[in-house]
């Protein structure tokens, strides 16, 4: 079997990583950590793995860090700043959202206020071009859910593209 | 020019049903300069990838973890020998077992250098034997070879030192 090597087998996924953590996380500093820790689990698990199997572990483990870290500062969240939450929710009209945040396309803003699961799989199948199946392997749910979920995202991004459309943006 | 195509796959790329070649091609289409106005609305959905793509980790990112990996190589389970694991508590006892040795030779041999006892006529010198009988059957020591060691001119003053010193 052919050594894995971590200059070219693991670490040129960097930055795949890097942008599923990013989604999630829209925190460069914490998806850079999630990053680094992901390699790093995927460099002790070497022995363990197949090259081709690198990937999509490593995805894998990128999310579910990624994860972890939104329902830690969650949980932050709640407990020291809920006078945080209600201002976001306040301000519910797509336009009012998408306006406030500039220097970013639509398109980002409107994937970033889609649920998590269904971010992650527009984040695996658009950007990074992956297969159902895998995309149902990487995050451990079934390929029907994969499909329901990214049918939800689709729509609701062609939802929001018509929105915006009508009011002339 | 018809765009037929591409708005079946569009449509069909909102139900879900493209492949992963036929959203390549709505996003090489959505990538040109001339989009037709009524599908141009969409072309920034398409462009995602490219857009996000641009996003990638600080450029001493690779640096600060080639450190960490190449400090700490994986626990690799080892095999560790009997030998290998008292080796070091077998050679330091060999060590001082050697020490040991030659100390003991050393001495030995020291010890054997010394010269010979002269064998004395003590028939000749009656009155100085004599004399010596009566010091060493004083002191109760029975190192009659030791004090045959000792030259016979030595004053007698001097034997009970030297036999101090055998003991």
């Amino acid at each position: 079997m052919k050594e894995i090597s971590f200059r070219n087998d693991v670490l040129p996924l960097k930055d795949k990583f890097f942008r599923l953590a990013l989604r999630l996380t829209r925190n460069r500093e914490e998806a850079e950590d999630i990053v680094q820790e992901t390699l790093l689990r995927l460099w002790n698990k070497r022995e363990e793995l197949k090259a081709e199997g690198i990937e999509t572990l490593g995805f894998t483990i990128c999310h579910n860090l990624a994860i972890d870290h939104l329902q830690k500062k969650e949980t932050q969240n709640i407990a020291f700043d809920p006078a945080l939450h209600e201002a976001a929710d306040s301000d519910n009209t797509p336009a009012d959202q998408l306006i406030a945040k500039e220097g970013q396309s639509l398109i980002q803003q409107i994937v970033s206020q889609l649920p998590e699961k269904q971010q992650a799989i527009i984040q695996l199948r658009d950007v990074e071009g992956k297969e159902y199946k895998e995309i149902a392997q990487i995050l451990q749910i079934t390929e029907a859910d994969v499909k329901v979920s990214l049918f939800r995202a689709r729509q609701k991004i062609k939802e929001q593209y018509i929105k915006l459309n009508r009011y002339g943006l | 020019m018809d765009y037929k195509y591409i708005e079946q796959l569009l449509e069909r790329y909102w139900e879900c049903e493209t492949s992963l070649e036929e959203e390549q091609i709505l996003r090489s289409f959505f990538n040109q300069k001339d989009v037709p106005a009524r599908l141009l609305q969409y072309k920034e959905v398409f462009a995602i990838a490219d857009e996000d793509k641009e996003n990638r980790l600080s450029d001493d990112f690779d640096e600060r973890i080639l450190a960490m990996v190449e400090d700490k190589p994986a626990v690799k389970a080892r095999q560790i020998s009997l030998w290998s694991r008292f080796s070091p508590i077998v050679k330091a006892a060999a060590a001082i077992a050697i020490v040991l040795t030659i100390g003991s030779i050393t001495e030995k041999s020291i010890l054997q250098d010394r010269p010979e006892p002269v064998q004395t006529d003590y028939m000749a010198h009656p009155q100085t034997y004599r004399q010596t009988d009566v010091v060493t059957a004083t002191n109760n020591v029975d190192h009659v070879a030791a004090e045959a060691s000792i030259d016979t001119i030595m004053p007698l003053g001097s034997k009970p030192l030297a036999t101090d010193q055998q003991q």
